[in-house]
């Protein structure tokens, strides 16, 4: 668990974040939008650190391909919502928001399908290897990167068709919050817990841990590690793609969202700690949060590219700090 | 098990021999072209002006760029190879380097000579003091660690130069201000034997380094750094020694070019001149001295040569140069699954074996 010191690091960054998010909003609707859509930003970026932070503590690889899974998820769904694409399901499904549904679930296949090819034919050989893990995974992502501008050209596509949960509004203290950024929060925050009590509780979670604390250990009992090693790897390229496939919505799909959010979720990852679930979550939290304070407080100003550059101050400060991360055993 | 190692006996020149027959080529090489294709090495004169135009100036500008990628991938292998630390932001230091040069030449209004002067130690003092900042925040991280905090911080400066109004953001900006006799537009061969005597004295230099008692310890990090921080050294200012050298070297690259493109933009900080690096090391070698040179003398040819050229698979026309970049990964995960110690590497290997099979059985080696 989390020291006394990280815990006062969390409270202090918090309280900073609320406090120049408060001095910037001028009304509590101003305020909870930045709040609505910090967390939208940290659930999105959970979903892509998640896999990147079990599998590092699992299996000591650090998938720097994990970006391109949320790219190439967001591109699935929106080809696979918009009519005219690769995949076409406006004949299947004409309801809008059961297409979504399968884009969604469309997403998540590719990105499952990817992920254990990825291990199963190119990473396996590796294991004896690390360096050279991170070397393939980052060829694998300017492959990935290349294959998509094959695909779907490098123009950018924004989400052009409305359905009911993306279009609708709710009113609360004079301002129009989105469903649908409330919608993915919840989500967020369900998978979270799920992965959680998956972890805690279930007896994959409790080799998934075993493997984190001693890997050898676990193989020495009898469990086959490298079983487990394609189902969590797989897993978490699963959840990388469905994060694309939500953010698509709001985020179009481009050939830059890849690397933006390869950045900033191993921002995430390192800021919490280096394979603890927990530091994964509340960093997710901590930096998304910092990104909407930090594009709030860029409107207009000089500093255009704060926004961007956010989540690794964040990741130096703390670094500077604890040097293991929030939640890293040191 | 060195490629290079002298004989024994005989004279200086015997084991340098191929070499030195290189750098006698490549030093006529601006002539040999102009010979052989009837152009001029000196460009054409129109007025007083020579205009840069003809085969053999052409050429040169892509041996340049061979010698630029050569050094860049050089002080990559320094770091990766020798020293066994891995870095994703090595285009940070090229960029960097050619950012301040920029800026003191087109933002300043010191005289031109004086301008390139500073702006060249300032560029090379700036990329040294950022290695040594960067690698003293994270040095002591463990490799991985620092591997993507130098992606990150590489990706933020390209962000930042991307977006800054004074570097005109992401279109950059020209340079217009160099002296006559460096000015690639103007005279192009004498900045042809510049980037050459750079690269041939990054490579000495590097030579000499890794050859010396410091390189050892490099090497000792590099096979296990625990090992070596046991037996007394401190294994942290090495590193931090290797990273700014190997900085101030990636600099120089990105010196020259921005005076051969004579443009200052955020493409210089861009991943490709992270990737391209770190590819030509893999596939020439890595931590070999040769490797880095052959790898990025082998990768820009082909690039020069496939640029125009078409593929056609079952009926359809595919360009070359729409599908470089997939090319480039796919040979990067083949090399990397099949081929983990390069061209050198794999040849060096081979001979070695070679070597003791010949020393054990008693017959003399082959070759």
């Amino acid at each position: 668990m989390a020291g006394r010191a990280s815990l006062i690091a969390i409270a202090l960054i918090l309280a900073a974040l609320f406090g120049v998010a408060f001095a910037n909003s001028s009304s509590p609707g101003d305020f909870g939008i930045t709040l609505l859509s910090g967390l939208f930003q940290g659930m999105l970026l959970f979903l892509v650190a998640s896999g990147l932070s079990i599998v590092f503590g699992l299996m000591d690889v650090l998938n720097l391909a994990q970006g391109s899974y949320f790219m190439v998820g967001a591109y699935v769904a929106y080809d696979a919502q918009h009519a005219g694409g690769v995949i076409d399901l406006t004949s299947v499904l004409p309801d809008p928001n059961l297409r979504f549904i399968g884009a969604v679930l469309a997403a998540i296949a590719v990105g499952a399908l990817l992920g254990y090819l990825l291990e199963r034919g190119l990473l396996r050989p590796l294991y004896s290897r690390p360096i050279f893990q991170l070397v393939l995974t980052f060829g694998v992502s300017l492959v990935a990167l290349e294959l998509v501008k094959f695909i779907w050209t490098t123009t950018p596509y924004s989400w052009t068709e409305l359905f009911g949960v993306r279009e609708s509004f709710f009113e609360l203290f004079g301002q129009r919050f989105s469903t649908y950024r409330l919608f993915v929060v919840g989500m967020g925050i369900a998978l979270i817990v799920a992965i959680g009590l998956l972890l805690q509780r279930s007896r994959i979670g409790i080799i998934i841990r075993a493997g984190v604390e001693d890997r050898e250990m676990v193989q020495a009992l009898g469990i086959n590690v490298r079983a487990v090693f394609t189902l969590v790897f797989t897993l978490g390229c699963a959840i990388a793609a469905f994060g694309g496939a939500v953010a698509a919505p709001f985020l179009g799909a481009s050939t830059t969202l890849g690397n933006i959010f390869l950045l900033q979720a191993i921002a995430v990852v390192v800021l919490g700690g280096m394979g603890s679930y927990s530091g994964t979550a509340v960093g997710s939290v901590l930096v998304g949060l910092a990104i909407a304070v930090a594009q709030d407080t860029a409107i207009g100003t000089a500093f255009a590219a704060l926004p961007s550059i956010t989540p690794m101050l964040l990741l130096v400060l703390v670094l500077l700090v604890r040097p293991s991360g929030l939640f890293g055993k040191s | 098990m060195q490629s290079l190692t002298p004989s024994s006996r005989g004279g200086w020149l015997r084991g340098y021999w191929l070499p030195a027959l290189l750098l006698v080529f490549l030093i006529l090489f601006p002539f040999i072209v102009g010979a052989l294709t009837e152009s001029s090495p000196f460009g054409v004169a129109r007025g007083d002006r020579m205009v840069m135009r003809g085969e053999s100036v052409r050429w040169q500008s892509v041996l340049i760029e061979v010698y630029i990628l050569a050094i860049l991938a050089m002080s990559y292998n320094l770091l990766f190879g020798f020293t066994g630390v891995i870095s994703f932001g090595h285009a940070l230091f090229f960029g960097t380097a050619g950012y301040v040069l920029g800026l003191l030449l087109e933002y300043t209004a010191l005289e031109t000579g004086v301008a390139l002067a500073l702006g060249v130690l300032a560029a090379i003092a700036v990329c040294g003091a950022l290695g040594l900042l960067i690698g003293f925040v994270t040095l002591r991280l463990k490799g991985v660690y620092f591997a993507i905090f130098t992606l990150a911080v590489a990706e933020m400066f390209f962000i930042f130069f991307g977006r800054w109004q004074l570097t005109r953001a992401e279109d950059g900006f020209a340079i217009t201000d160099l002296p006559v006799w460096l000015d690639p537009s103007q005279s192009r061969i004498s900045f042809y034997y510049v980037a050459l005597a750079l690269a041939v004295l990054t490579f000495l230099f590097i030579r000499r380094l890794v050859n010396s008692p410091t390189g050892a310890v490099f090497k000792a990090i590099r096979e296990n750094e625990d090992r070596a921080q046991s037996m007394g050294y401190n294994t942290l200012n090495y590193k931090l020694l290797s990273i700014t050298i190997a900085g101030m070297l990636a600099g120089v690259a990105g010196i020259l070019q921005v005076i051969l493109n004579k443009k200052v933009g955020p493409e210089l900080l861009g991943v490709s001149y992270t990737v391209d690096p770190l590819l030509m090391t893999i596939i020439g070698g890595i931590g070999t001295f040769s490797g880095p040179v052959i790898g990025a003398s082998g990768l820009h040819f082909l690039d020069v040569f496939l640029r125009d050229a078409e593929l056609v698979i079952a009926g359809i026309t595919i360009d070359i140069a729409n599908i470089w970049a997939l090319l480039l990964g796919v040979i990067f995960i083949l090399v990397v699954i099949v081929f983990p110690f390069g061209i050198i590497g794999t040849w060096q290997r081979r001979r070695a074996t070679r070597k003791q099979r010949a020393v054990t059985t008693g017959h003399p080696p082959s070759a």
